[in-house]
This record gives C-alpha cells, structure tokens and sequence, in this order.
C-alpha cells in the first residue's frame, strides 16, 4: 500500500488585508457585458484547469483560486484574488496540473478545501493552509532495472557497462525504466559517475504524473455536499479517491492518457466520466465497469472539453466545435474563425441558461449554446484560461487571463439577454459579386470580323510563321547546347543546374556558383569548374575550382572572389564553364554580368 | 583671296549645330591666340558642358546607401496611400499579381523603362548587394557615385593632357561677380566636372552678388544641395526660387525633392499647384502619372497618361504605359492600337515588336503574331533582351499547345540571361508534366530564390510538394506564395487544405 504521512509547512503565507471590491464599468460587448476589472501586468499565467471560484471563508464572498504556471523568473504560485486584489499567495513545489475546490467533509461552517495536482501528488489546502499531502502509489519497477542498479551498488558493473544495459532493458522490456534510469541515459559520460554516486543508494522508484483532476459528489447532489477527487494519470489510469481518507475507492483504466476530463453524478448512486485522451478519443466510464463503456473518435485532437447538460462540447485543433450526446452520438459540428485555446461552460441555474465560452487564438471569446454563435467578446490579448461563475457577491461573473499574464473580470449584465440566431444557410456573400470582366470594345467586335473573313489566309500565315519559328528556335537551341551555353544540362549522365550570385561593391565580390545535382538517385563525381574573363579587367582568385563528389538534390555553393583590376568604370562578362575531368567541352556554362566596380573613386 | 568667316561665329555656328567638338577645337584656337578671350571661354565651357549634359529633372537614381540607410523619410510605418515605400497597397483597382507581374519592389511592372522603374526598394541588405547590379541593370552605392562617375571619366578620357579648367587653381569668388561668365562656369562645373562642392561654392557666392534676388541661382543652389543629399535646404532654396520667379523646371525639381523625402501626396499638391500656372504642361502631368503609378493607382495614373496624351499626341511614355494597361487590363486590341501608334511615330525597337507580337497574339491576330518576333529577335541589342524575347516565345508555345518548342524558348531564355526567374519557373512546370520531379523541384527552388518577390515559384513548389507527400515544405513554401501576394486564392486554399491535414488525427 502506499504511504501516508504528514506534510510539513515549508513557505509562509501571506494574506493581505486589503478588501477588494468591484467597479462596474459600463462599456461592455453588445451592452451585455460590464467591464469589472482588467489588469494587464497582473502576472497570473495559467490555464483553465487550474482556476476555481469557491467560498473559501464562508462569508458567503467568492473567490478566485488559481495556480499560477510562473513565467521566466516567477515561480509557481497558488494565488487567491478577492474582489480586484490579490488576497495570498503561496509558493508551489512544481508545476499544477489541476486545481479544485471541494467540500471533503462535513463540518459547520462549509468551507471548501482546494486541491492542487502537480506531479505525483495532490496537494490539499485548508483555510489556505497546507492540510495533506497525498502521493500515488507507485508503478511496478522492472525486475532486471532492479537488478542492474543493485550491481552498480555493489560496485560489480561500471558506469559504461550500466548505460549499455540499461539502453538494452529500454529497447526490450514491456515495463518501462524509471525517471532515474533515464536521466542517467541522457546524460554525458563525465557528469554519470557523479549521478551514480548521488542516487545509487536510494530505491528505484517508478511514478506516474497526474494529468487531470475533477470532483465528482459522493453521495448527494447539494451544492455543498462532500465531494471525492477524480484523478487522470499518465499512466492510462482514472482514480476515484475518498475526501476524508484518502484512499482509491475506484481504479479505472483507459486506452490512452487524459488529457481533459468532465465529472458528472454521486459515487455512490451513478456516476459518468467524460474523458479526452492524448490519443484523439473521448472515453466515457460508468460506475459499473472499469473499462470505457462508450468511445467518440474524433477527427482532430480535443482541446476543450465541456458538459452543457446532457450532451458533452468538444473543441478540436481543427478549428470546430462539436456536439455529442452521452452515449457518444455526434450531434452538430460547427466551425470557429481561429483555433481554440480554451473551453469553459457557462452554467446560470437562475435564468435555467447553459451555454459554452470558447476563447479563441484571435483575441475572442465566443458563446456558443449548441452550435449557434450567441455573442462575442473581444479581448485584448489571447484568452489561454476562461471561468464563469459566483465571484464575490456576483453569480454572474467571467475571468479571465490572457496569455501575457493579464487577468480580466466582466460581470454578466442582469438585463442582458441571449438571442438565438440561427445560422442558417444562405447563398455566400461572394455570390452577389459582379465579377470586373472588361466589355468587349468595338474594336475587338471588328477584329473577330476580320477574322471570320480571312481565316484561312491568317491560319497559314500562322502555320507559316511557326514552322520558321520552329526552325529558328531549334537552330538556337542547338548552337546553345552545342556551346553548352544553359546553365542548365538535362543530359541523362550529368543532370546538373548552376547559377551564380556575385556581391560586393567592388572593387573586390564574391562569387558564389551554386551547383546542384538534379538526378533522382545518382551522385556526379569528378567536376570541375573554370573560368573565363578579360584578363585586363579582372583578376580571379582560384581560377579553377574542383567540385566535390554531388549528392543529388543538394546545392553546393562554391566561392571565390573576383578582383577588379580597371579603374575606368567599367564591367564584363565572366563565363563559368563547369568542365568533366578528362573532356575538354563544358557541361554547362553561366554567364555572370559583374557589376560595375565602386571602390574606387574614392582614391 | 578667300574670305575667312570669324573663327568665333564659325564656333558659334557649330555650337547651334550640336557639333560641339568642332566648336570646342576652335574655341581652344582662339584661347591659344588670346588667353583672356572671354567670349571664347565661355562659348567652350558651353560646348564642353552639352557634350555630357543630362537632364536633372529626369534622372534620379538611388545608390543602396540612399535606400538602406535612409533617414529623410518621416514616418518608418506610413498610412497606406501616403507613402511610396508601401507597395502592394492597390487602391485603384487595377489588375492583381496573377495578372500583372510585379517588380521586385512589389509594384506592377509599367510600360516604360524610367531609372526608378527597374529595381525598386529592396528589402534587405542582402537582397540590395545581391545578384540585379549588373551592368545594365546597376544600382550603384551611392548617388553620388555611379552614373556620375562614369560621366566624370568620360570627360577625362576626351581629354588626355588635363582639363580644360583647373578648378583647385579658380578664383570663384572673381568669377561670381561676372554674371555673364558664372553662369556657363557653373554649368560646365555641375555638368562636366561632377564637382558639386566648387559648383555650390560658386553658387553661393553668386547668388550673394546677386542680393539673393536671383531665383536661377536659388534653382542651382537647390540642385547642388539636392546632390549633396541636402534635401530639406534643397526644398528652401526651390521654394524660394518660386517666390521668384515660376517655372516649370523648380516645380519638377522640387517634386524630385518630396518624392526623395517619400512625401508622394506633397508631390501632387505641388504639380497641381504648378499645373495652376502652366495649364496642360506636359511635364507636370506626366509627374503626377508617375507618382499615381508608383503608388500602385493605375487606373488614375492612366486618367492623367490621357491628359498627358490631349496636349501632347506623340508622348511615347504615355503611349507606352496605356498600351500596358490597357494589355494588362484584358483588353490586348486596343494595346495593339497604341503600340501601333508607337511604330508611326518610329519607335523602332526590339522591345516595340515584342509587345506587338504579345497583343496580336491574346488578341487573336494570329498572322502578325510571330513575324513581331522575328523582328523583335533581328533588333535584339543585349542578352538580356534576347532572353526575354525568347522567354515570350515560349509563352506563345505553350498557349498554342506547343510544348517541345516551349521548352526549347525556355531554355534559350536560360542560356541568355541566367537569372530569368520567370522561365526557370515555367521550365520547371514543364519537366513536371514530363514526369521529372527532381528536375521541376530544383528549377522551381531557384526561381524562388532568384526571385523571392515572385509568387508562382513559392506556389508550383508548394503544390508540388504536396503533391510527393512533403506537406511541411509545402506548408513554408505556402506560406511564402502568401507572403508575396496575400490575396491570391489558390494559395489560401491550398493553406487552408494544408492546416486541416495537420490539425486531422
């Protein structure tokens, strides 16, 4: 079984005295939003998963717990806002995967406890107070892992020997290896002698990292009634935990990892978890079996996952937001202007109104109830965390926090209301557009006549004209291969193209030839290139240059540097001949047009 | 006995004739004989002067420092439609990329070569020192080098045992006081010496003489400060010279000033205003063409092309670039009308029969069509040209279905000018539909980077990629074609084709 024991106070905690309180300010989004609160610089980087709204004095004031993810500097931190201001904050030990508010106990008055998933452990706050610490049991080691580590204990296998093993047990065993048995693989030959010293004494122990966390009622459906932590692990595994105790009253497995998870139902009566796993499923689980009883494939990953009701909300990576009911039939798709970063309901039980907040990648938050656009919400950054409910004394209230730390407050208007348009399909707008198509001029009318009249004669004139023009090209196109003047050879043994950039300002460029091997598979060896120019005005550095051994489809730039030896202001052609060893007529010739040299009229 | 005419009417004479060099050797008789010949001296100065002379008003060429290391402009990120740095922002209308191709300054390409037509402004460094710079096509360093050196040699190579003047051994300040000496002394220094400095000098002086109510000399001074890349005192000095005296000449020069300091619609009001004093100058409205041009207004620099055409009917730029519009703009009869205008008028050039062969052809004049080139190729002066007549060859063939020859055209116009992305491009389409992808890619990966600016490499390399199942290279390569021409169609869709792929399971 595995260990429970005491967690020890380790970082103070602060709480201000200053009482925060809400200033409405009228300039909302349709008129149905108030502007609360909006501080840019507020620091607080999180996502949705890790912020929740809960009573946490039971003064029947809300607040807002989030785990800060930290950025740069900044260290992770469990903050506490109430009303505009930051009420305490507390140092985490790693990063949070997940936080709740939860009821985990009977007493008067009904304060909830947070619960914090980083890592292994579940962390669990008490009046803002550290209250227990609760780890997963740990994974099976491997057996020959074991072993290996035991040897290097005993001081039998040396550092290269263990890194061979281990590589071999990583490639063949079903169990997989330990953190530590990775890290020491990953590690340079220098520092594992030190590792091995620092770790060899400690016990192998293989942990899986909590993925997601949710609250699921034990046993009644009050509002404050005691509620058990469900948790996802890394390791496919979705546990059903006792508030009080803290012992796994349910273990399930799934496929795949979860990534996002919905809880709904009591423990003790019937219950369903909605799960979107890594691998682009939606898994659903009962209470009966621990298998998934249902299963959605989805066409894209999920990146949001919300309960609206009865039917479950899911925003993929393709830019959609789809509907399906609980047994996994798909209901509605519909499209969203920019890839979504986050999902969260928005649940007023007073007004019977359900609906889900998308923020999206473009600064905005959309509302969606089932597939009909309801409003939008511009923000002046990307949303990444998204949280409506009660938040001090407002039960309609929405934070935000955008990507650059800023947190932002709207409290929904009591007049507001949400009319349900129907986007129904209509003929694009594109359709009404008069393409500009240029009239047809009088001229281009007596053209047409002339050519219905004289058709014959223009189509032998035409014919005429082409086979001369044939004739020429042909010509030219002989007497430029013949010159192998193309900088291109499409010949089946030498399939190469060259081209050649000259930079500089004189009276000293650059030369670069870059030479590239066209065929599909086979490499040209043996080339050289040589040049040709006017001795008078220009002077090459390595007037012959061997090519190295061409690996098909790569450039190979070559360079070399060209002087310019006129000061009359002049230019010149220099030709590039790439030549085959032991063949006196190029393979292919470039014509560089140099540039007229500047350097000098400043002597 | 035979009547000898007066050597200096004889020179005087040979002046009015252009014949400058004969004028010049008997002026430099006359000052053997009498060294303090004034009228001899200045008639030589003269003569020397128009030999090289070129006129300020058109010529305007920015070196890579002027472009990469410009200060003047005021605003780095200008509104779209004030500035001339913003290319790419369309508001007239006219046809798009896929149509009209662009310059490498993403401007469409017009139809008449001018100094700042060619090149544009490059992005990077790397881009300004790259391969365009050669010889005739060259963007020199510096304003202040290029072109105007190579005059400055030219004017020693004629002669060999020093110059005519000696401007370090120069009184300037005598000579400021003669107005009837100064000015051709300015001139011949400004012109034929390329020495700005002395030439502003003088300048100064002389307008000091001149109790700074002469607007010519304000005018010179303005240029001189210009060259110097003076330009707010260049603009002062215009300014004042309008005070003045009105001419259309300060008018063009100032323009060149706002044009310099990127301030297009403080160029406008200023032709407009000039406009006001000399109603239908051709010059004025031709300035206001070109600035509605360069900021990608075709259809309203087309508007005043046609003005420029009501007063003046033989205007060949005007003729040319509404000839190009009108080709670009589907409408290949009429292009053909005003390129037809343009051989009248005996324009009679590689370039002129080229165009001619390409409208005949999209204007179904088929028996015209290929003679044009044949002419075109007959009259070709430079590779270049030779490429590019061959490269339009090649369009015919593939529009007659005529692939062999096609590919033939494409590679004379490779063998021709090496860096002719457009036919690297299309060759690589064409080795495609032989099947040899290889080939194709490698062709198209040069087009791209020969030519960055050019959508099509970017697009056929990116559908080609997808195509052999390498979606991430098709991706940047989408991603490029975007870049290059945001609005084009094909490339959003097969982008959006490309995200679905990576976001599906």
């Amino acid at each position: 079984m595995f260990s429970v024991y005491s967690w020890v106070l380790l970082f103070q905690i602060h709480i201000s005295q200053h009482s925060g309180r809400l200033f409405p300010d009228p300039s909302g989004d349709g008129g149905k939003w108030l502007d609360a609160h909006y501080d840019p610089v507020a620091g607080l980087y999180t996502f949705s998963s890790c912020v929740d709204l809960a009573d946490l004095s039971g003064d029947g004031e809300s607040r807002l717990v989030a785990g800060d993810l930290g950025c740069g500097a900044s260290a992770m931190k469990l903050k506490v806002y109430r009303g505009t201001a930051l009420m305490s904050e507390s140092a985490l030990l790693d990063l949070p995967s997940g936080l709740v508010a939860f009821f985990m106990d009977l007493h008067q008055p009904r304060i909830p406890a947070v619960a914090v998933a980083s890592g292994p452990c579940i962390y669990v706050y008490k009046n803002l107070r550290p209250y227990f610490k609760f780890t997963l049991p740990g994974l099976e080691v491997n057996a020959l892992e074991q072993d290996v580590w035991q040897q290097v204990r005993e001081g039998q296998i040396d550092q290269l020997t263990l890194k061979e093993m281990l590589e071999g047990i990583r490639r063949k065993a079903d169990v997989p290896l330990s953190v530590r048995s990775l890290h020491f693989l990953s590690l340079e030959t220098n520092e594992m002698d030190q590792f091995i010293q620092l770790h060899k004494q400690q016990p192998i122990r293989r942990q899986t990292v909590i993925t997601v966390i949710g609250t699921l009622k034990k046993s009644t459906a009050d509002e404050d009634g005691v509620s058990c932590l469900v948790i996802g692990t890394e390791s496919c595994d979705v546990y059903v935990l006792d508030p009080e105790a803290f012992i796994i009253l349910s273990k399930m497995s799934l496929p795949s990892v979860p990534t996002l998870m919905d809880v709904t139902g009591q423990f003790d009566v019937e219950f369903r978890i909605t799960v979107a796993c890594r691998n682009g499923n939606i898994y659903i689980l009962r209470r009966e079996s621990d298998k998934p009883k249902y299963c959605i494939e989805l066409s894209s990953h999920p990146v949001g996952l919300v309960r609206v009701a009865k039917n479950v909300v899911v925003g993929c990576t393709d830019e959609s937001l789809q509907g399906f009911t609980q047994k996994g039939k798909k209901l509605w798709r519909t499209l969203v202007p920019a890839p979504i970063t986050t999902m969260a309901s928005m649940d007023l039980p007073t007004r019977g109104f359900q609906a889900v907040l998308v923020g999206l990648a473009n600064c905005e938050v959309h509302l969606y109830r089932d597939k009909n656009l309801l409003s939008s919400i511009k923000t002046p950054d990307a949303v990444t965390s998204v949280c409506f409910g009660r938040y001090g004394r407002e039960d309609g209230a929405l934070i935000m926090t955008t990507r650059g730390g800023g947190l932002m407050v709207k409290i929904l208007k009591r007049t507001a209301t949400f009319d349900e348009r129907d986007s129904a399909p209509g003929p694009p707008p594109a359709q009404s557009v008069r393409l500009n198509v240029p009239k047809k001029t009088k001229l281009y009318v007596d053209q047409t006549l002339r050519e219905r009249e004289n058709g014959t004669a223009m189509h032998r004139a035409f014919q005429m004209d082409l086979s001369r023009m044939r004739l020429a090209a042909a010509k030219a196109y002989v007497k430029a291969l013949e010159s192998s003047m193309a900088p291109v050879s499409s010949s089946a043994a030498e399939p190469l193209k060259v081209n050649a950039v000259v930079q500089g300002l004189g009276p000293s460029f650059k030369l670069t030839l870059n030479i590239q091997n066209t065929a599909a598979a086979r490499p040209v060896l043996n080339l050289a290139v040589s040049f040709l120019y006017d001795e008078k005005l220009y002077r090459v550095r390595t007037p012959y240059l061997r090519v190295p051994l061409l690996v098909p489809g790569l450039v190979y730039p070559l360079q070399t540097f060209v002087e310019c030896t006129s000061d009359k202001g002049v230019s010149d052609i220099i030709k590039v001949f790439v030549l085959r060893e032991g063949r006196s007529a190029p393979l292919l010739t470039a014509h560089i047009n140099m540039p007229v040299s500047e350097g000098l009229p400043l002597a | 006995m035979e009547v000898t005419m007066d050597p200096l009417f004889l020179a005087w004479s040979y002046f009015r004739r252009r014949k400058f060099q004969q004028c010049a050797d008997i002026c430099t008789k006359l000052l053997q004989d009498g060294p303090y010949d004034q009228a001899a001296w200045s008639l030589k100065t003269r003569a020397f002067t128009e030999m090289v002379y070129i006129d300020e008003t058109e010529v305007d060429q920015e070196g890579i420092a002027e472009l990469m290391l410009d200060e003047s402009s005021i605003a780095q990120v200008a509104r779209p439609g004030t500035s001339l740095r913003l290319p790419g922002t369309s508001q007239g209308g006219g046809p798009t990329q896929a149509v009209r191709p662009m310059t490498q300054s993403g401007r469409p390409i017009t139809g008449f070569v001018r100094p700042s037509t060619q090149s544009g402004r490059p992005g990077t460094m790397e881009q300004a020192i790259k391969t365009p710079r050669t010889a005739s096509t060259a963007r020199p360093v510096t304003g202040a080098t290029g072109r105007f050196i190579r005059l400055g040699t030219a004017s020693m190579l004629t002669n060999p045992d020093g110059p005519f003047i000696n401007l370090s051994r120069l009184n300037l300040a005598k000579y400021s006081q003669k107005p009837h000496l100064s000015r051709t002394l300015f001139e011949y220094i400004f012109h034929h010496e390329n020495d700005i400095k002395n030439a502003l000098d003088l300048a100064a002086q002389a307008t000091e003489h001149a109790q700074f109510k002469d607007w010519w000399w304000k005018v010179q001074l303005g240029k001189c400060y210009y060259r110097l890349g003076l330009y707010r005192e260049a603009e002062k000095q215009f300014r004042s010279a309008l005070n003045h005296q009105e001419v259309v000449d300060t008018y063009l020069y100032l323009a060149k000033v706002y044009q310099r300091l990127d301030q297009p619609i403080t160029a406008l009001n200023l032709f407009k205003q000039g406009l006001d004093h000399f109603p239908g100058e051709v010059t004025l409205l031709t300035g206001i063409a070109r600035i509605h041009e360069e900021m990608n207004n075709i259809t309203s620099a087309t508007e005043y092309y046609k003005d420029v055409l009501k007063q003046d009917n033989t205007h060949v730029e005007a003729i040319a670039c509404i000839g190009s519009n009108h080709f670009y703009t589907d409408q290949p009869e009429i292009a053909l009308r005003f390129y037809r205008r343009l051989l009248q008028m005996g324009v009679y050039n590689c370039q002129l029969y080229n165009n001619l062969g390409l409208c005949c052809f999209y204007a179904q004049q088929y028996d015209m069509t290929l003679s044009s080139f044949e002419r075109a190729l007959a009259l070709v002066a430079s590779d270049e040209e030779q490429a590019d007549v061959w490269y339009n060859i090649g369009h015919v063939a593939v529009g007659i279905g005529d692939l062999t020859l096609a590919y033939q055209c494409f590679k004379l116009a490779l063998a021709f000018n090496n860096d002719h992305a457009e036919a690297y491009n299309n060759l690589a389409v064409l080795e495609l539909r032989k099947g040899r992808v290889e080939q194709s890619k490698a062709f198209l990966q040069t087009a791209a980077s020969l030519a960055p600016h050019m959508y099509e490499p970017h697009f056929n390399l990116s559908i080609l990629s997808d195509k052999i199942g390498d979606l991430q290279s098709s991706y940047t390569a989408a991603q490029k074609s975007e870049d290059a021409f945001p609005e084009h169609v094909d490339t959003q869709q097969l982008l959006k084709l490309l995200r679905e792929h990576f976001a599906a399971l």
